[in-house]
């Protein structure tokens, strides 16, 4: 369904609760519907082909006298979005809920309902989702009257009440600290024997405040590096995304070369994450050979990103309307040579663990759901790939210089965790051959920033979503007035894929619940530094960055 | 010459206890080469349980079973190798048991760690105590069983005619059979990938061991180290019976050697293999069970 035949079928079924309008920027849809028909307007988005991204939530009481509630949408055969908009009074934030059939909104209204004070009638599971058990009821942090650094006085005997667990289970309990999980999170399993019945989630335990901070504290152009650091793994994605979003929302256009130079940044930390991923799916089913040896090849790809960019890790590339540093042609034959070495292990690696009967055993079969609730639960990335559903940002809503590269979007219908080891190993080598493509087609010259005007204008939206190494992230921005966003909303990957999480352990195996919450690849990051304590006469001694190096490294050719 | 045999199982308690962890040490060298690390150096596994051994005991559990469980696992796999007939000598007691006894005594050290897990009453030593279970319940009988074809093949069931047992019978299709059978299940007996099941680091947080520090842990190790010792001369002795130049000290060396072979192979499908589940695990026991018991019957009609 295109564009114009969605505004006509919606114009037909509702009429004057309905607005459509031209977004921003090309090919986003805007709807503005009456609060009566948000609900009944969703339906017939998803009915459309619409997949839920994510919900913005809003406080505009000060300009509007009003809460917001946006859905967004994206037809991804299409190529365009659609923002599903509704306003709600300041004195009830009150919004029909669309988690009975849109299940992967659940966690939206929940976290709107925590953050915000809103209301969804019919919530399936109104419980709390990201404030703290011991969090004061009554307020809700993202309202503006709420400052940001506000740290109200903590509770004791408050606990978090798990769902109820089917008869005849027990509750194995897995988190918060637990090896399979790389950050505090809460599994409660209900288990029956070694089979899984149920689980219930609680997570969000180190919630930044992220969003809240950069819309009160810091400038736009700081927001990048806060973005960075949303994830460890792909920082430049949350900073490529969020630059793109208010660039849409304040007209800039930026250099060709500057979004080659993104683009490029944003495969090689693709190829660093599959291949950390592999490495990690191999020590989750106990096959450390897999993990050392995964991450023996990646290693060559931080060092090349550390010359690249200063780091190897958390790049800081990138700003609003470009990007800090150049790609030499020096730099080029670096990434040319490190690509080729690259290629040629991870070939061997594929072979190995692809042909490897033993893996197939322990992955095939395992976190098994059909291709209609992998859509169902919109789940997106290789977790959605693996299952048959044929989505790819970077193919289907091209941003930087995507569109100006030609690559596969592997696609598997085995729909288990072994799909998803398939398509991330298949990634591989399709970004090898982005960065190959992006480098040769690179302009050889042109600025890496647009100048941006001191004043960008206010209340414009923008959203961006850059397929991340495990699945899209989306930004959305409002633009404000005082040299930051009024209104940042992220969502990461994992938000949407964790949701799905529950139904792929259904009726697997305890043991498989490593590998299966593994598969969707949640994320951690550490910046350790090395103290050396002499064993006798307890001198200590701090190792210099050298030492480090040589210890890591071993010899540097 | 007769006072001998009130030595030889002091050399046997003593090669064991300094080896084991040297064994283990050559195990995670292997490992580290496999998956192109440096790893540890080859004592390290010493400097484990001496560290261990200087910790505090925690009775997170506040009963005597969980207490007593690591000595039971320990004491009944060292009484175990004190037994055996190394380096082809029968030591004192040798003469009046039976392979009964051994079977029985590594069946204790079993239920030892069941015990412990069990008397922790943590979730995930209860899954790992029941993942344990099944192991026992489906491996011991391949462990019976390599025993008895000696015992059938020389009509005893004595320990001195039946640990050699194969050495003296000669080698035919059931020793054959069972040779592959006993390598097949020579990762279960000691606890190693693919059938690191019960402890499963990533699962059950080391399973049945999870609430065990200290000393404590340090028995439970060094009991694992010594069995692993055990099943790889158990091979050695009864399938490589022409390992022997009939001096003592040479054998001894011979036998090490060759044990360290065993580790080598232990090692290297250790580090090639992912962990396997438990019910995956089962089916693979039920196939090993069902040819040892061929190999029984093979015995039996003289093959």
């Amino acid at each position: 369904m295109t564009q114009d035949t969605l505004v006509q079928t919606l114009r037909a079924g509702f009429g004057p609760a309905l607005a459509a309008s031209q977004g921003g920027a090309a090919r986003r849809l805007v709807l503005d519907v009456d609060l009566t028909a948000l609900r009944a307007v969703a339906l017939a988005l998803r009915d459309a082909g619409g997949r839920y991204m994510v919900g913005v939530g809003s406080d505009e009481r000060d300009r509007r006298g009003a809460f917001s509630m946006i859905h967004l949408f994206a037809f991804d055969k299409e190529g365009f979005t659609a923002d599903l908009r509704a306003s709600a009074p300041a004195d009830k934030p009150e919004f029909d809920s669309i988690a009975p059939e849109i299940p992967s909104a659940g966690w939206t209204e929940r976290e709107y309902m925590d953050l915000l004070g809103f209301t969804f009638k019919g919530n399936p599971k109104p419980k709390r989702l990201i404030l703290a058990d011991d969090w004061p009821a009554g307020i809700h942090p993202l309202r503006k009257d709420v400052p940001y650094n506000l740290v109200p006085p903590s509770a004791e005997d408050v606990a978090y009440e798990l769902d109820e667990a089917p008869p005849g289970t027990t509750i194995v309990p897995i988190g918060p600290f637990h090896p399979t999980l790389h950050e505090p999170a809460h599994f409660a399993v209900y288990v029956d024997g070694e089979t899984i019945k149920g689980c219930d989630y609680r997570g969000f335990m180190t919630h930044r405040g992220i969003e809240k901070l950069c819309q009160t504290q810091v400038s736009y152009n700081e927001v990048p590096f806060v973005a960075e650091r949303i994830c460890g793994i792909c920082g430049s994605v949350h900073a490529t995304a969020y630059a793109q979003s208010v660039e849409e929302a304040a007209g800039i256009k930026i250099a060709r070369r500057a979004e080659f130079i993104r683009t490029i940044m944003l495969e090689i930390e693709r190829l660093h994450s599959h291949l950390l991923w592999l490495g990690v799916a191999g020590h989750l089913i106990g096959y450390d050979t897999i993990f050392m040896q995964s991450w023996r090849v990646r290693e060559p790809i931080m060092w090349l990103s550390e010359r690249l960019t200063g780091n190897r890790k958390t790049y800081g590339m990138v700003v609003i309307g470009g990007v800090r540093r150049d790609i030499t042609p020096a730099l080029k034959d670096d990434i040319l040579n490190v690509l080729r070495k690259v290629e040629d292990e991870v070939g061997g690696l594929k072979d190995a663990v692809l042909k490897d009967t033993s893996i197939h055993r322990r992955t095939k079969g395992v976190g098994l759901i059909p291709r209609e609730e992998a859509v169902a639960w919109s789940l997106i990335g290789p977790v959605a790939r693996a299952r048959g559903v044929d989505i790819d940002v970077r193919r289907d809503h091209p941003y930087a210089a995507y569109d100006e590269v030609a690559f596969d979007v592997p696609v598997t219908d085995s729909g288990d965790v072994w799909g998803t080891l398939v398509v991330r190993l298949l990634e591989v080598f399709e970004s090898i051959k982005i960065v190959r493509q992006a480098l040769d087609k690179m302009p050889s010259d042109g600025p890496l920033l647009t100048e941006v005007a001191d004043v960008l204008p206010a209340f414009r939206h923008g959203l961006s979503m850059v397929e991340a190494p495990r699945g899209e992230s989306v930004h959305y921005v409002v633009t404000g007035t005082e040299n930051r966003p009024e209104r940042w909303r992220v969502r990461a990957p994992t938000y949407t894929n964790l949701q799905g999480v529950p139904r792929m352990l259904l009726d697997n195996q305890l043991a498989d619940f490593p590998i299966i919450v593994g598969s969707i690849d949640p994320c951690f990051s550490c910046t350790d530094r090395v103290l050396v304590v002499e064993g006798r006469d307890r001198s200590r001694r701090v190792l210099a960055r050298s030492e480090i190096e040589a210890l890591g490294r071993g010899r540097r050719t | 010459m007769r006072a001998l045999i009130y030595v030889f199982p002091l050399i046997n308690a003593a090669v064991f206890l300094l080896l084991a962890p040297l064994f283990e040490g050559v195990l995670r060298k292997l490992a580290a080469k496999i998956q192109s690390r440096q790893g540890p150096p080859l004592i390290q596994p010493y400097r484990d349980l001496l560290k261990l051994l200087g910790k505090q005991n925690l009775n997170s559990a506040g009963t005597w079973p969980f207490k007593l469980a690591p000595l039971g696992a320990f004491a009944a796999v060292l009484v175990v190798v004190v037994l055996i007939p190394f380096g082809g000598r029968l030591g004192v007691f040798a003469g009046r048991l039976d392979i009964i006894v051994v079977v029985y005594l590594l069946t204790l050290g079993g239920v030892a760690v069941l015990l412990g897990a069990l008397a922790s009453r943590n979730t995930f030593a209860l899954i790992g105590a029941s993942r344990e279970m099944v192991t026992m319940i489906m491996v011991e009988p391949v462990l019976a069983v390599t025993l008895i074809l000696g015992a059938v093949k020389l009509r005893s069931l004595g320990l001195a005619a039946a640990m050699p047992g194969a050495a003296g019978a000669k080698f035919t299709l059931s020793t054959g059979l069972m040779l592959a059978v006993y390598l097949l299940a020579l990762q279960a007996f000691v606890a190693r990938q693919p059938f690191d099941i019960a402890e499963a680091e990533v699962e059950l947080l080391e399973g049945p061991f999870i609430e065990y520090s200290g000393p404590n842990y340090a028995l439970f190790k060094y009991a694992m180290m010594l069995k692993q010792m055990f099943y790889a001369w158990l091979f050695v002795s009864v399938f490589l019976p022409w390992i022997r130049t009939g001096i003592y000290p040479a054998d001894i060396v011979l036998q090490l050697a060759a044990m360290l072979v065993v580790f080598l192979l232990i090692g290297l499908v250790g580090s090639t293999n992912p962990r396997l589940r438990i019910d995956q695990a089962v089916r693979y026991y039920a196939v090993l069970i069902v040819l040892s018991l061929a190999a029984v019957a093979l015995a039996v009609k003289g093959w």
